[in-house]
């Protein structure tokens, strides 16, 4: 392997193999700041240019660009709320307020210094457990997926606002959303009422807009101040990058979970970033202060999403399963590159293989150097004045909406969720759950049919393996767990209370 | 303080409940395996929407005791003043969207969007700077484009 690896840095190092990486770096960033365009529009887009060129030069392209694509969507999820792709959903969480109190830099800081941290740490494991981790992959069936699938939203639904309840609604919410559309088992068309533009469901991207972009836009013309609302910018890229790395346990622990929900096939990186930080929060001594701008709920969102990376890509290069989206994009480019996804291509096509991996650890570095270079500018977009940010915003991503599928419906559809985002946030709701349901439901309702079939229509599969069964203990201790420690506190202090007497 | 009673929340649970009921009722003519996940669905949301509105009502008494201790002070007069600022701001803003969007369908990127940046200047900020609101509106209006449909090739909204 290390053989493969110091041929791989001789490749990679080449004029033409670095030119990409950078030129993949640059415009992932780019792509990833437009609301609408993540890395899967961002790959699609680029793929014309790049069908002359040789695998290496272009799998090293476009590996850059689907790395730094996330980290582009990250800089607009802290600046203005809105997250470039559904992955960048939990950056928002305590980003977005630390911009509020203008610490837009650190964030951006944080964030890049997570992107470089959190994607090495990712790339370095998948090198050397990429076979393991495969096979821990393969041991998840449908009744497995589908609990994973639960956890995730009970988890985000308990931890994410502290109200359980609500958060359950907004999942049931995103999930009720997400069977909209062909049915993907019988084909059958379901609660469209005659809409053609949902036919194939609710569109994520446009969803995903208006929930965040456009409600942001609604919330701020309210509130008539610019996003910093101390009007100032305090502290710097070097202020978080230095404050990433007060949070080691943080780091690893949010790695790790990034890494195993990676592996898992369409789980996803909006699920890692949104488990890490649910995580960080449960273990934190203040978990009061987390949503409110706490850097180290910033740096388990970023660190885990930049960890997932590498692990989704684990499936995809040797199983040929992709965990994503923008990973079922990337499959189809080696595919037509001749690099033929399975076990073997570690062998057959090493050389190739390891430059990427090799090319995807040199982009970790280099992004943090444009990080860098770029926060500073783009900080200062929290200073704009209102009534020039929120038709920025508006136009930005509605545009983003609207390019897609190139349909008006599509911008209707954002600005419906756009008040839908704005009703929910009035009614003390948030549409991180929904976001996630919407994102999880196909794979939710799929894999339970799919249980069903292989159990005869038995909820016993449910209960059959022990991953199950830990899933299932480990589903109601995070609907309960807060509940049972307050009964528990309660009770000892009655028994503190009565030895008084 | 009004808002303690979050009347929002409220009036969202019981919408989401009626909603979740007809969705309920709008899959039974579904077949068997297309109508059972999203009834699945239905019923599990309305049933902790219900449990939710209980716990809702049952903290009503308490909540409306706490607002007559505030009364008529001035703290819920300037609560009230707020939002009502806060009100006027939202209903421009939709008018500014929607008469914008509305004349995408007709006229196109260019116009939709310095409709909705003139717009906002104008009614969000200062009314009298018509040439300082009509350049930075042009200008915003031109980079957004330049950079969507020049660089990227990103087509927009070209209207009828």
């Amino acid at each position: 392997m290390f053989d493969y690896l110091l041929q791989a840095a001789n490749i990679v190092i080449h004029w033409q193999n670095l030119l990409a990486l950078l030129s993949g770096t640059i415009i992932g960033i780019i792509i990833g700041v437009l609301p609408g365009l993540g890395p899967s529009a961002g790959m699609a887009l680029t793929l014309p240019l790049i069908l002359k060129w040789n695998p290496t030069t272009a799998l090293i392209f476009m590996g850059a660009l689907y790395k730094c694509s996330n980290y582009g969507g990250s800089i607009t999820a802290i600046l203005v709320n809105t997250p470039g792709d559904a992955s960048n959903a939990a950056t928002i969480l305590d980003g977005y307020p630390m911009c509020e109190k203008g610490k837009g830099g650190v964030a951006l800081g944080l964030s890049a210094t997570a992107a470089m941290v959190g994607g090495t740490i990712g790339m370095i494991c998948l090198v050397f457990s990429a076979p393991i981790l495969a096979e821990f992959a393969l041991k998840f069936g449908p009744a497995e997926y589908f609990l994973t699938a639960i956890l995730a939203l009970t988890i985000i639904s308990a931890v994410v606002q502290g109200a359980l309840l609500k958060g359950l609604i907004s999942a049931g919410l995103g999930l009720m959303l997400s069977t909209v559309g062909f049915d993907v088992i019988t084909g059958h068309l379901r609660f469209t009422f005659g809409l053609t533009a949902i036919e194939d469901g609710i569109p994520l991207i446009q969803a995903l807009v208006g929930l965040f972009a456009v409600t942001q836009a609604l919330c701020l013309a309210e509130s008539a101040q610019s996003i910093s609302r101390i009007g100032k910018l305090a502290g710097g890229f070097w202020e978080g990058a230095i404050t990433y790395f007060k949070y080691p346990y943080r780091i690893i622990h949010s790695a790790i979970i990034g890494l195993i929900v990676g592996v898992l096939p369409a789980v996803g990186q909006s699920s890692a970033g949104l488990l890490a930080w649910a995580e960080a929060k449960r273990e934190s001594k203040h978990p009061e202060s987390f949503g409110k701008g706490d850097p180290e709920g910033l740096i388990a969102s970023e660190t885990s999403t930049n960890a997932c990376m590498p692990g989704d890509l684990v499936c995809t290069i040797a199983l040929g399963i992709p965990g994503s989206v923008g990973a079922a994009i990337f499959l189809g480019i080696m595919i037509i590159f001749g690099v033929v996804p399975g076990p073997l291509v570690f062998q057959e096509k090493a050389q190739v293989i390891y430059s990427l991996f090799f090319a995807l650890i040199l982009t970790s570095f280099i992004l943090f150097l444009i990080g860098m270079t770029i926060a500073r500018h783009f900080a200062l977009v929290t200073l704009l004045p209102n009534e020039i940010i929120v038709p920025i915003i508006l136009v930005v991503s509605l545009l983003g909406s609207f390019a897609i599928r190139n349909l008006m419906e599509d911008v209707l559809i954002s600005l419906i969720f756009g008040v839908i985002g704005y009703i929910m946030l009035r009614g003390g709701f948030t549409p991180v759950p929904l976001l996630l349901g919407l994102v999880l439901g196909e794979m939710v309702e799929y894999n339970y049919h799919r249980a069903m079939m292989i159990s005869g229509g038995s909820y016993s599969i449910f209960l059959s393996s022990s991953i199950s069964k830990i899933l299932i203990i480990l589903i109601i201790l995070s609907l309960f767990g807060p509940h049972l420690g307050i009964f528990w506190k309660k009770l000892r202090k009655m028994k503190g209370g009565k030895s008084y007497v | 303080m009004k808002q303690i009673l979050k009347r929002t929340d409220v009036i969202f649970k019981i919408t989401l409940f009626c909603l979740f009921i007809f969705l309920y009722f709008v899959a039974t003519s579904y077949p068997e395996k297309s109508k059972k996940f999203p009834q699945l669905v239905c019923i599990s949301t309305t049933i902790i929407i219900a449990v939710s509105l209980i716990f809702d009502f049952s903290r009503k008494g308490k909540i409306e005791k706490e607002i007559l201790d505030v009364g008529d002070t001035e703290l819920t007069k300037i609560d009230e003043d707020f939002k009502k600022i806060r009100r006027h701001r939202f209903i421009k803003a939709w008018a500014i969207i929607l008469i914008s969007t509305a004349i995408g369908f007709l006229g196109g990127f260019l116009i939709t969007t310095f409709l909705l940046l003139i717009g906002f200047l104008f009614l969000f900020g200062e009314k009298g700077n018509f040439l300082k609101n009509i350049t930075i509106s042009l200008l915003i209006t031109l980079i957004i484009f330049f950079t969507f449909q020049l660089i990227f090739g990103i087509s927009l909204i070209k209207g009828f």
